[in-house]
């Protein structure tokens, strides 16, 4: 019955959304569909609660709607973390300051210092490096498009943790490292290097930090690509979601396949799954890559569909929290945007 | 009709069948698919939005076929056997499979990936027809021999001496990659130039759970073609070569849509720079990041093997079934 209460609830936030959007969308659809501005979406946007052009058919007042604006704003945010990481490992730097700005707080990235310190990867596999490179080209261009369609109501890159140095300091503050955080939650095996999950170390590790992140993009596109109402952000979105999961199925086939020769990669796949399993909530949102004898490189349900999260449940994983909170993990103080608050699981 | 309009339509429409749907959903919930409620809905309702725009059921017929296509090409490949025949009649014509068999995989690699993507692409030919009901189309006569992979390979001007001048996509390891790449990253393409397409968000967030599976299936193939591509260049050759091939079926129009077209969509998978900044293309995308689009009429221009607009050839030798005839046809390119 929650299942279904929930459900319902979703059916009627959607249609809350569709009705103030039907009167925005006379006032401004034709230029937003004709050039997919979503900075004219944006500059409508504040028109839409006072504009009386039709009478709103649902009188009672609901939460407020979570705008395309919203979705897309919560997006950039995430693609921030990975545009970063994989930036960091493939050329020791961040994205350009020239893509950092925006509405909200701007915060920096946290590298921290000795192991664990966010930093050029020295691949041994080259193939793993072309990979790396690619995908951080991916991802800078995902910031670059994301920044660019929203215009000035793009969020600002907010602090990051990037770290896997067992301690950082962040606004004047000690924490530890994100990606050790997350491992010694996963409840990896840490002993062999002092404690510290260290992304940056090898070629192994890299793909392991890589599947901490990708996958829980690609869920998050995932799982709010229903909530996007405009069809050119909807094709658009669509489009990166499919970007993520190359990547992803790039680097699950790459791990399953090196889990043949180190068997251990299996094991501390399915340690994280469960982990991220564990923080958001009972529902089924994560899968471990399979064993050598039955892999399982796309994480799927019975119908065949690759699972998604709510942008609470992502921000469950990404602040390394079961609980409702506003901060946390990757994101020491929260992300930039609307949608910023983990589910209370 | 402006854009505008439409969308403003779409909304009405959507907002009509809300106490319907709502209705539906009380009771369909057991059954936990939430796109069997939204078509099921749009079937009740959606006669008079026939003549307009492709209905959603219409499109998710559409991409039933393709997934019969995919899901018998693995079928065969991974396990030597067709899917079962409770699982494809419908409506239309109800047509055969031929020329499919056990592929011959050695690498364990390769043999888990074709026996994974079996299984999800069978899973999306039973969530496609469990959404569609009654109105799910029957799979078509299906041509999946090595006949007509080396009819594709020869249209894109693929060099088939080093494979004995024939195209035999369950020879071995490297053909059974290359005979997926041909279908893999035609289905990331449909999906995503139809999303935009659908009405319903229910019928929208399912399509995006097929979408990425088969964005994962494209990128753990061109991953394993890439590596291998190391020792064995000739592969990438050939990928380049589909690729090309695919794109001068599917024309060169553009339209800023959505969805969007450009002339170039699709892309081999030559790795980009040099030194230490060669990176892989693994992942077939714009500028922006984002991955491609293709109509109807496009992916049947690739499925069909033609240039001009017909309704039936290549892998599909009596064509596609759909209601719409419009999304059984071919672009004239």
């Amino acid at each position: 019955m929650q299942k279904e209460t929930e459900f319902l609830e979703l059916m009627e936030r959607a249609e809350t959304q569709r009705s103030a959007r039907r009167s925005f969308i006379r006032l401004c659809g034709g230029a937003a569909a004709m050039t997919g501005g979503l900075s004219l979406l944006a500059a409508c946007d504040d028109d839409d609660d006072n504009d009386n052009v039709l009478p709103n058919p649902t009188p009672t007042p609901t939460p407020a709607a979570t705008l395309d604006v919203d979705v897309l704003n919560f997006a950039l945010q995430l693609e921030y973390l990975e545009a970063n990481y994989y930036s960091y490992a493939t050329t020791n730097a961040g994205i350009a300051s020239g893509l950092q700005g925006g509405v909200g707080t701007q915060g920096a990235v946290a590298t921290g210092s000795g192991a664990g310190q966010a930093r050029a990867v020295t691949f041994t596999d080259q193939i793993v490096a072309q990979y790396a490179r690619e995908i951080a080209a991916d991802e800078v261009a995902h910031v670059t498009f994301l920044r660019t369609a929203l215009g000035s109501a793009a969020s600002a890159q907010p602090a990051i943790n990037l770290s896997g140095s067992a301690s950082v300091t962040i606004n004047g503050t000690a924490t530890v490292g994100a990606f050790t955080a997350a491992a010694r939650a996963a409840g990896i095996d840490l002993t062999a290097t002092g404690g510290v999950f260290d992304p940056y170390a090898n070629d192994e590790n890299f793909l392991i930090g890589s599947y901490l992140l990708t996958d829980v993009g690609v869920s998050a596109y995932r799982g709010s690509a229903r909530l996007i109402t405009n069809k050119t952000f909807i094709e658009a979105a669509a489009g990166i979601l499919s970007t993520e999961a190359y990547h992803d199925g790039v680097i699950r086939s790459e791990l399953w396949r090196r889990g043949l020769t180190t068997p251990s990669i299996y094991t501390r796949i399915q340690q994280i799954s469960d982990s991220r399993d564990g923080l958001d909530g009972p529902a089924d949102t994560d899968q471990g890559i399979g064993t050598a004898a039955a892999a399982n490189i796309v994480p799927t349900d019975g119908n065949g569909l690759v699972l998604g999260r709510t942008a609470q449940q992502v921000l469950n994983v990404v602040y390394g929290t079961r609980t409702q909170v506003t901060q946390g993990g990757f994101f020491p103080a929260g992300v930039n945007g609307s949608i910023r608050t983990s589910g209370a699981n | 009709m402006t854009p505008s309009t439409e969308i403003k339509e779409a909304f009405d429409r959507r907002a009509e069948r809300r106490s319907e749907r709502r209705e539906f959903f009380r009771t369909a919930m057991s059954f936990g698919v939430a796109a069997a409620g939204g078509v099921a809905a749009l079937g009740m309702s959606g006669q008079a939005m026939a003549q307009a725009a492709p209905s959603d059921t219409d499109i998710l017929n559409l991409a039933l076929n393709l997934e019969y296509l995919e899901a018998q090409f693995y079928s065969y490949a991974a396990n030597g056997t067709p899917l079962p025949e409770n699982i494809l009649g419908g409506t239309q014509t109800r047509g055969q499979v031929t020329g499919g068999r056990k592929a011959a995989l050695t690498d364990p690699g390769i043999i888990q990936y074709a026996r994974e993507i079996a299984e999800d692409e069978r899973n999306h030919v039973i969530a496609l027809r469990a959404a569609l009901g009654s109105v799910a189309v029957a799979q078509p006569a299906l041509d999946i021999s090595p006949q007509v992979f080396t009819a594709a390979a020869t249209a894109s001007g693929v060099d088939l001496t080093p494979f004995g001048g024939v195209f035999d996509p369950y020879a071995n390891d490297n053909a059974f990659l290359l005979g997926a790449y041909v279908f893999e990253d035609v289905g990331v393409t449909a999906y995503k130039g139809a999303a935009p397409l659908l009405a319903s968000a229910d019928i929208l967030d399912a399509a995006a759970g097929i979408l990425a599976a088969e964005a994962f299936h494209a990128g753990i193939i061109r991953a394993a073609l890439y590596r291998r591509g190391v020792d064995a260049p000739v592969l990438r050759t050939v990928a380049r070569n589909i690729s090309d091939g695919r794109d001068t079926l599917d024309g060169t129009a553009a339209a800023a849509g959505p969805p969007m077209r450009v002339a170039d969509d699709d892309q081999g998978i030559d790795p980009t720079g040099s030194g230490n900044t060669l990176a892989a293309n693994i992942a077939p995308t714009d500028a922006n990041g984002l991955a491609f689009s293709r109509s109807s009429e496009q992916v049947h221009n690739i499925v069909y093997l033609t240039r001009t607009q017909t309704t039936q050839g290549g892998f599909f030798p009596a064509g596609t079934n759909n209601p719409n005839p419009a999304l059984r046809r071919s672009g004239a390119n």
